[in-house]
């Protein structure tokens, strides 16, 4: 009887399964099979072993790719966190005109990232642009400021681009979360007099635990894999300095239509990725249990 | 009092719905309508200048409704061609007809042939024009794609400041360019020479400056990587490069430039001199006559071991799976027409390929114009000395020879530590191709 439960429990499960087979699985392992391949578009590709990764390991390339997407990502998650807690403590407060602020706020994230990135591109621009315009107005500067072709500046100020566009997820999510946390909890901590540092520490950081963990981990994971602000604004220069392997695969995989290569640097990539994401989680996972 | 209705059982409905379908049938003997056989083509086309873009596609409607031909367009940008393509093959739906430079696509033999095509022009219109032959023969004699115009980039001036410093235009070499541009800029608004060193393809004008100084990437046959023989010619080239980025005529942030920023530099008058094709003076005609009547058009300046003058160029091929070759094929000698291409040439970039082109008026009634026909006579075949392969393709597509500046002046290495870095790449990417 039990078995005959199992199985039909098996065979209602059978579509979702075979759908995420099909949509997962195979194209990961499709991927994994590419790296291990001379694929190239329109050709079937043969076996070669281990042959692309040796050749992109020793691509000079490679390893500033693996650098600046660490301290994209890093960088990133970090500004996009602080900013998002900021924006959506000010906004969990009771203020004038706070449900305009709440839907103006979402304004970065909804327009396209495409019309985001050349405007920033814009005010970036030594010669035309906003910023540059203002510092030089003011007296800040004598001169004006590459601030993407200049080594020193580039990958900050792409950090900054793409922190901007993508930190009202971050604010919305907090905010949802802190509107789950009783009241209650604040009115007794300011009976004991509990300052507003020791609430957030005490009170609202412990409450936002596990939203904190999903954004973090799902951020973390398209942070890493973000294309358009490098491909926009830099292009991977001034000399490598923002490179990071989404355009490496790029390169190698639209422009030069070796996929091979292309997916043996995705590969490569793999593990760097999965640790990135169990160290947050971990981290995480640790601080709640705590 | 209201019948109450009847619900037919299964079956007879399925012997309604059969004798319906073939009482449908019966009613049109000699097959379907003509809606239904009229043949489909797909053709992606090249989208960059909207007067040029807009006289082809224009043609191939007018040539679709004539030919009773369910004709499909899509506008694709050159930036976005590769990427469609490239899924558009792996997902085994490609369009019929493309326009682009198809050398990496005939390289993996995704075209279909089209040497009578090639053939029949060539008989039919006077033969064809300057490099055309060599751009699209194969070593074995087969033709995979139809060139229907010559562009490349020319130096453009602003003859107006260059006059103002007391200079007679074009300046005939690399380092004369260089000193025009001295003198004649501006700063900090108007720059001597608005060229990106960036990772974008137009950056590797670059390469074209190296080579008129004596150097060459690969050996004659295209597979063996020279450069390294050639280091008194790079070290010649080096200090000139030096010199320009020492001299401040480049605009601050051209290490980072897109394909666009050099256009809109000039157009925003900011740049005395640029290298770029000229659709940008087709769009000063439209939109800034005074800019362009300001603006002269010449070939490259020479470097110490003569001119190195590019062609790049446009053109169709028909896709391999395309279910209707021979159409395509039509479309493709249609488009050709001399009466079709006159027109065509009046608004567009394209220099002539047949010489049948060669008496069309607008090269007599648009001075900016008199430079192509000088162009598509005389310019090389990109990548030229090298052999303009799928390896050079590589190179050109990685920005070898700018990211070598680039070091110099972004990371601030040494001449050797570039250069060795630079033959190491292009060895790397050769030794691919060397089977």
């Amino acid at each position: 009887m039990r078995t005959r439960e199992s199985l039909g429990g098996l065979a209602l499960l059978a579509p979702t399964l075979l759908l995420l087979l099909g949509l997962v699985l195979y194209p990961f392992c499709y991927a994994i099979w590419l790296a291990f391949s001379d694929k190239t578009v329109g050709s079937p590709g043969q076996y070669v072993g281990l042959r692309n990764f040796i050749y992109v390991l020793s691509w000079p390339q490679f390893s500033a790719a693996v650098t600046n997407t660490i301290v994209f990502t890093v960088c990133a998650v970090a500004i996009k966190f602080v900013l998002g807690m900021a924006v959506a403590l000010v906004l969990n407060q009771r203020i004038r005109a706070r449900n305009f602020f709440r839907a103006f706020l979402l304004l970065p994230w909804v327009m396209p990232a495409f019309v985001v990135y050349l405007v920033w591109r814009w005010l970036y621009d030594p010669l035309a642009g906003l910023i540059n315009y203002a510092l030089l107005d003011i007296g800040v500067i004598t001169s004006p400021i590459a601030f993407l072709s200049d080594r020193s500046t580039a990958m900050g100020s792409v950090v900054v681009a793409h922190a901007w566009r993508n930190f009202p997820f971050y604010a919305i999510s907090f905010l949802a979360g802190m509107q789950t946390i009783s009241q209650e909890l604040y009115d007794s901590a300011q009976v004991d007099g509990a300052s507003r540092i020791r609430q957030f520490r005490h009170i609202t950081l412990p409450g936002l635990y596990h939203i904190i963990g999903v954004v973090l981990l799902l951020t973390t994971i398209q942070t890493a894999n973000a294309f358009e602000p490098i491909y926009l604004l830099t292009g991977g220069g001034p000399s490598d300095a923002t490179m990071v392997y989404t355009m490496l695969v790029y390169v190698m995989g639209i422009m030069n239509l070796r996929l091979g290569e292309a997916a043996a640097v995705s590969t490569l990539f793999l593990p760097l990725l999965v640790g990135l994401v169990l160290v947050v989680t971990m981290l995480l996972q640790k601080k709640a249990n705590a | 009092m209201a019948r109450p209705a009847i619900r037919p059982t299964r079956r007879q409905f399925l012997k309604t719905s059969a004798a319906v379908a073939v009482g449908a049938g019966a009613t049109r003997p000699f097959g379907a309508p003509a809606l239904a056989q009229r043949p489909k083509l797909v053709y992606w086309c090249y989208q960059f200048l909207k007067s040029s873009d807009d006289a082809r596609s224009n043609f191939a409607q007018e040539w679709a409704k004539k030919n009773n031909v369910d004709l499909q367009i899509s506008m694709v940008p050159l930036k976005e061609f590769l990427p469609k393509i490239t899924a558009a093959i792996e997902a085994k739906a490609t369009p019929d007809i493309i326009e682009s430079d198809a050398v990496e696509l005939r390289a993996r033999g995704q075209l279909l042939d089209v040497t009578d095509i090639y053939k029949k022009l060539e008989k039919t219109y006077g033969g064809w024009v300057g490099n055309s032959p060599k751009i699209m023969l194969e070593p074995d004699g087969r033709v995979h794609h139809i060139m229907y115009g010559f562009q490349g980039f020319m130096l453009m001036s602003r003859d107006d400041l260059v006059k103002e410093a007391g200079l007679t235009p074009p300046p005939a070499t690399w380092v004369d360019m260089l000193a025009y541009a001295k003198k004649a800029q501006k700063l900090p608004r108007i720059f001597g020479m608005g060229i990106p060193v960036s990772n974008q393809t137009d950056s590797q004008v670059w390469e074209d400056m190296m080579k008129s100084y004596g150097a060459r990437l690969a050996d004659e046959k295209g597979k063996r990587i020279v450069l390294g023989d050639y280091k008194p010619q790079v070290w010649e080239f080096l200090d000139f490069f030096t010199e320009v980025w020492k001299a401040g005529v480049l605009p601050p942030g051209v290490t980072t430039w897109d394909n666009t920023m050099n256009n809109s530099t000039y157009q925003s008058g900011k740049a005395v001199f640029i290298l770029n094709p000229i659709t940008l003076s087709l769009w000063l005609e439209e939109n800034n006559p005074e800019l362009l009547a300001k603006t002269g058009h010449y070939t490259y300046p020479k470097g110490p071991k003569g001119l190195i003058q590019p062609v790049t160029f446009g053109s169709r091929a028909i896709m391999k799976y395309t279910k209707v070759p021979d159409l395509a094929k039509q479309f493709l000698w249609d488009s050709m027409e001399p009466g079709k291409m006159d027109r065509e040439h009046g608004v567009s970039q394209w220099g002539p390929v047949l010489k049948a082109y060669l008496g069309f008026d607008v090269w007599k009634k648009k001075p900016f114009m008199k430079g192509l026909i000088d162009l598509s006579l005389r310019g090389e075949p990109q990548g030229y000395p090298d052999v303009f392969n799928d390896a050079w393709r590589e190179q050109h597509t990685n920005t070898t020879i700018s990211r070598m500046l680039q070091r110099l002046v972004v990371d601030n290495w040494s001449r050797d530590k570039a250069f060795v870095e630079a033959l190491d790449v292009l060895g790397k990417i050769y030794s691919k191709y060397a089977v």
